[in-house]
């Protein structure tokens, strides 16, 4: 790699942002965080990351939702790789929402816990794409 | 249901914003909830003689009740809606709307209100079509004033027994509704956070920890994942018994649904020893059923025959259709189940615990899931096996009518 890429992590949970910052600087990623959809939408602007790792489901209801169709409305953001995590996404097939249902602009969902390759895998495929397309990610499946 | 730990205080749980399906309350109860206390002492009367609306409010004003009275239907049904008074009296004979079709209106709106009819022409088949168009009790003219209280008395505390009771339902329902937010969110957030260490730990320092370190650690997120299993299966469980999961009215088809989890459990490593066949009739019909429900049903059927398989085995998965059924069929060539066990297996928590057992991975509560799944879809499900050769489930599921399909 020739430069470090960039990943922003929204969640209001501190240990797991501690684990999955150090599973992801291990592997060579520039990792900056936010504990508030508010807070990680302004560092989102500023920092222009090139992946963002969102908890849906934060302090407030539904705060990771509203702030990731705020982030969509931004014209430097509007492209940028999300993955969703959540611990109410079960790891089972039927749980994993398509992003073509459109109600969430996302690249990908991923349960919580998060299996460390796994998410690795999705890191390095969704930040070395030049400009994925929302809407074509496929649900859910690793790539081997 | 609810263990018992649940008398402890629960914590004032702000909206985490869990996505609850809606729990559909019926609108009177909600009307009441809205309207707050309501006027307990407070009737409606509703006859076109004045002197009967005037004794009536004179009988009933004595003993502190509050009497609103109307010459006519429409004007006592349009009231009735405002205030919804606990008690109403009403004649029979009126000259516009007559008493019986003031009932009817009045019980599409308000199935509470406890409804007295009063009427000088007292026959048995008025009092019985009286009851029946919904009225409480009947009273027939002419009536002394003690008659017209100890009735109005009966029927307030009829009244207040019913709000009472609705009450408590809604209180339960609450009770019940934030010990699931409760256990969703409060005792999940912690566990996944441990269990998020343990892994991205035993990912990336492996090769610095000593060997005992690795294998706790890998026993600990054994026993973590087994406690978040748990977690997700009494929350559907409850969620099936609440009537907010499973959707009858709802039609879809199993190949989709099986060859999604086929592919998901093949990766899984105990799946990589075995053979997994699935034939599914090409005509198979939709189903009734969600496809959320659905999936749940065969994940626990297929992945039960992969966890109590042997190396070399096989599982079978094969569908076909006959008069408005559709059957799957389940099999596995594994150790088989032990003929006394099988009436318990059903029942909740219950794992069978032998030798062979005692490394398999589970919550107790997989097959009540696909009892109550199938139950609620209005199927049926059976199972039969034998000890060191295998075992078969045979699910019956309706076929949905012919409507669009869920997908």
């Amino acid at each position: 790699m020739s430069e470090s890429k960039t990943v922003l992590i929204i969640d209001d949970d501190r240990d797991f942002v501690t684990a999955i910052e150090s599973l992801l600087q291990c592997s060579g990623y520039q990792v900056r965080s936010a504990f508030s959809g508010r807070e990680g939408l302004h560092l989102a602007r500023t920092l222009r990351p090139d992946l963002i790792l969102l908890d849906v489901m934060m302090t407030e209801r539904t705060e990771g939702f509203f702030m990731l169709q705020e982030a969509r409305r931004i014209p430097e953001l509007s492209q940028t790789p999300v993955i969703v995590i959540s611990s109410i996404y079960a790891d089972q097939p039927i749980f994993r929402v398509s992003p073509e249902a459109g109600w969430l602009p996302a690249n990908l969902f991923l349960p919580k816990p998060v299996d460390p390759a796994r998410l690795l895998a999705e890191v390095r495929r969704l930040t070395e794409v030049a400009c994925p397309e929302i809407s074509h990610a496929t649900a859910g499946r690793s790539e081997s | 249901m609810i263990p018992s730990w649940t008398a402890l205080s629960i914590p004032r749980v702000r909206n985490w914003g869990i996505w609850q399906p809606e729990v559909k309350q019926p609108v009177a109860l909600l009307n009441a909830a809205q309207s707050g206390p309501s006027e307990e002492k407070l009737v409606v009367v509703i006859d076109d003689d004045e002197i009967m609306r005037l004794s009536c409010e004179q009988i009933l004003g004595k003993v502190g009740y509050r009497v609103e009275t109307f010459a006519n239907g429409h004007d006592g049904i349009r009231r009735l809606k405002e205030i919804r008074p606990p008690l109403l009296v009403v004649d029979i004979k009126m000259p516009e709307l007559d008493g019986f079709e003031v009932i009817r209106s009045v019980r599409q709106f308000d199935p509470d209100v406890a409804i007295v009819v009063i009427t000088g022409y007292a026959t048995i088949e008025t009092a019985v079509d009286a009851m029946k168009a919904g009225a409480y009790d009947f009273l027939p003219k002419p009536f002394t004033p003690g008659e017209l209280r100890m009735i109005i008395d009966r029927g307030l505390e009829r009244w207040r027994l019913i709000k009472e009771a609705q009450r408590l339902r809604h209180e339960k329902e609450e009770v019940e509704r934030r010990f699931i937010t409760l256990v969703s969110h409060q005792l999940k957030s912690p566990l996944v956070a441990v269990k998020q260490y343990l892994d991205v730990m035993l990912y990336s320092l492996q090769g610095q920890l000593p060997e005992k370190a690795v294998e706790w650690v890998g026993r600990s997120q054994v026993r973590l994942g087994e406690m978040l299993t748990l977690i997700q299966d009494w929350l559907a469980l409850s969620k099936i018994e609440r009537g907010s999961w499973c959707d009858p009215a709802a039609s879809t088809s199993l190949a989709p649904i099986v060859a999604d989890i086929v592919q998901d459990q093949r990766q899984l490593p105990l799946a990589a020893a075995l053979t997994i066949e699935v034939a599914l009739a090409a005509d198979l019909p939709p189903v009734c059923g969600d496809r959320v429900s659905l999936s749940m049903l065969v994940s626990n059927l297929v992945g039960n025959a992969i966890k109590y398989n042997r190396p070399g085995g096989s599982v079978s998965i094969s569908s076909t259709h006959e008069d408005g059924w559709v059957k799957l069929v389940v099999r596995d060539t594994g150790i088989g189940i032990p003929q006394e066990y099988i009436p318990r297996l059903f029942q909740e928590f219950f794992r069978i615990k032998t030798e062979e057992t005692q490394d398999i991975p589970g919550t107790g509560l997989g097959l009540v899931i696909c009892k109550k799944i199938v139950t609620e879809l209005g199927g049926s499900i059976e199972v039969s096996s034998q000890e060191g050769l295998g075992t078969t489930f045979l699910v019956h599921l309706p076929v949905a009518e012919m409507k669009k399909e869920a997908g």
